[in-house]
């Protein structure tokens, strides 16, 4: 008689278990979006949203696809195809297309999607859009980028799904990833340094998403912060990146305006470690900053030493 | 008998396995072979570029014959890497930063092989110092081109 019985209670026992599991994940994974009331007022600046276009190299992955008819493959209309290890997506059109594009878009549906990796409609994005990295940008820049993005012609280009397996339950799953990889503080700038040092590393640790690529990650893919730009296997599984510190130390470049100079130019200036691996499209966005900004990278980038120390104050103040 | 026949089972395994063996370890090595060499051409090639380098970032003067000979040097070692990417040499014993996409896209390969080339050549036919910067950058394009292509980036 106790058989039956027992067998009953594990089974209840299993099912209340995975009901609380389930909705455990349910509510942790529950998207948590910022109000509209959280934005402010302001007139977008449209040539620093231009700017920040630019430097978060938005149309090597919004771009079109190769030979699509009639597009222009300077605005982001979005389709080419985008691989990664979780699979292929093709991010989709950021010109102001009503039914295509952002054209219904409100500015903090665009503030939502650049910091928290939410939809409109409360759906995560894929962690292959840069958001962890975006989110560290100051709310009047991305007001601006919106604006600059708005005042772009309208491209009809319908959204394509991206090609990973089971990709519902996996956006959902991502939630509970957010939850690890948005945890720290965003950037804020260190009063010690001065203001190109600190643009430099509000440029690199937010706009610029440097880090997703040079900073490794651990085996839950979140950029480990203790080891901030040093370098690792390349996120798309093909070969490494090189770390970007102690760059002066190692020899890579003589000094800043070295530095500034290959960050310019790239290898059409004979500096050849700046092509492979995606770094060569990065490299042509940055090119397009005014000097000031890109010297500001430069001089941030050579104040990192060769090795992130251990202990408090070693990893850069963005990192943290 | 049996000792016998013991034996020339082992030796005919012997011999076959050795058989088996020396073209892979044959192939092996000239893969390793070709990977060093390709190396050591595009070393080759970034040295040249160095006196050219210096041109551009105004570290030393203008001065056609050392762009002449710069230009023929890359000229020559990239005409030598034509023949140092066989079939076969994705891997080797050592380290390589080739792309597969080079051997499944031979084609593709071969035209950025030669317009890198062109480039060099027509750089090292520059005689005035206005003609230098654009015929460098075109050069540089065309390295880069490459690079991104079907090369993997390293450390
Ligand atoms: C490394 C590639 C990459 C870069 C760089 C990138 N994006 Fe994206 N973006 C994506 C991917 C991939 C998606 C789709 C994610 C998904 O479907 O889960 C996306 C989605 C978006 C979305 C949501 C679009 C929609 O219709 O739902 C917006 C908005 C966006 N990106 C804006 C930007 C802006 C602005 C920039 C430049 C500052 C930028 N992205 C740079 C890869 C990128
Ligand atoms: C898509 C991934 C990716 C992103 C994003 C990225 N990089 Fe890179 N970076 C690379 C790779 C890969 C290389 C090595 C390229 C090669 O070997 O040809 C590299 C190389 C470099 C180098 C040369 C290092 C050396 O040893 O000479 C510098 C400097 C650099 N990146 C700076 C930056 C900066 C600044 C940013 C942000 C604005 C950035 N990178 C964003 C992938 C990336
Ligand atoms: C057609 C393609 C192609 C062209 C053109 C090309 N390269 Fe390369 N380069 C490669 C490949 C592939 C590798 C990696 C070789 C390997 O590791 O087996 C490489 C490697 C290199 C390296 C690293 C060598 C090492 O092992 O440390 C340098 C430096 C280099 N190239 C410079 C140049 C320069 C400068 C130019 C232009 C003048 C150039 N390359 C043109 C394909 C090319």
């Amino acid at each position: 008689m106790s058989g039956p019985s027992r067998a009953k209670r594990a089974a209840v026992a299993a099912v209340v278990v995975a009901t609380a599991g389930a909705a455990a994940f349910w509510l942790l994974t529950a998207p948590r979006p910022l109000a509209p009331s959280a934005i402010p007022a302001h007139t977008p600046d449209l040539a620093n949203g231009e700017l920040l276009f630019h430097a978060g190299s938005c149309i090597s992955c919004h771009r079109p696809a190769k030979g699509t008819p009639g597009a222009d493959p300077a605005l982001p209309s979005g389709g080419a195809p985008f691989k990664t290890p979780v699979g292929t997506f093709y991010p989709q059109n950021l010109t102001p297309d009503d039914a295509t594009g952002l054209g219904r878009w409100r500015p903090v549906d665009f503030v939502n999607a650049m910091t928290r990796g939410l939809s409109p409609s409360g759906r995560h994005y894929f962690p292959a859009f840069p958001y962890p990295s975006y989110r560290n940008v100051r709310t009047t820049d991305l007001l601006d980028l919106f604006g600059y993005l708005r005042s772009l012609p309208k491209v009809v280009s319908p959204e394509r799904p991206p090609d990973v397996p089971f990709a519902r339950v996996a956006r959902r799953g991502v939630g509970l990833w957010d939850l690890l990889a948005l945890r720290g503080p965003r950037f804020s700038p260190d009063p010690a340094r001065d203001a190109s040092w600190n643009r430099g590393a509000y440029l690199v640790a937010g706009i610029g998403h440097c880090g997703e690529c040079h900073t490794p990650r651990n085996l839950l893919m979140v950029p480990e912060r203790s080891r901030w730009l040093a370098g690792g296997p390349h996120p798309s599984g093909e070969g490494e990146v090189p770390s970007l510190r102690g760059l002066v130390a190692r020899k890579r470049y003589k000094d800043a305006a070295d530095l500034t100079l290959a960050l310019q130019n790239g290898e059409t200036f004979g500096y050849d470690r700046l092509s492979s691996g995606g770094m060569g499209e990065i490299q042509e966005n940055l090119s397009l900053l005014p000097d000031a900004d890109v010297r500001a990278i430069a001089d941030y980038l050579v104040s990192l030493p060769q090795a992130p120390v251990d202990g408090a104050g070693a990893a850069p103040r963005p990192s943290r | 008998m049996i000792r016998i026949k013991r034996l020339s089972v082992a030796s005919a395994l012997l011999v076959a396995s050795a058989l088996a063996a020396a073209p892979l370890s044959f192939a092996a090595q000239t893969a390793t072979e070709a990977i060093q060499a390709r190396q050591k051409a595009m070393k080759g090639i970034d040295g040249a570029m160095e006196s050219l380098v210096a041109i551009a970032k105004k570290q030393a003067p203008f001065d056609a014959a050392v762009v002449k000979k710069a230009g023929e040097t890359i000229a020559s070692h990239l005409t030598e890497a034509q023949g140092l990417f066989p079939a076969g040499s994705e891997k080797g014993d050592v380290q390589t930063w080739a792309k597969p996409t080079i051997w499944s896209d031979g084609a593709g390969f071969a035209a950025a092989l030669k317009s890198s080339h062109e480039a060099a050549t027509a750089l090292a036919g520059v005689k005035e110092e206005a003609a230098f910067l654009p015929a460098l950058k075109a050069l540089g394009g065309s390295c880069k081109h490459c690079h991104e292509t079907y090369r993997l980036p390293k450390r």
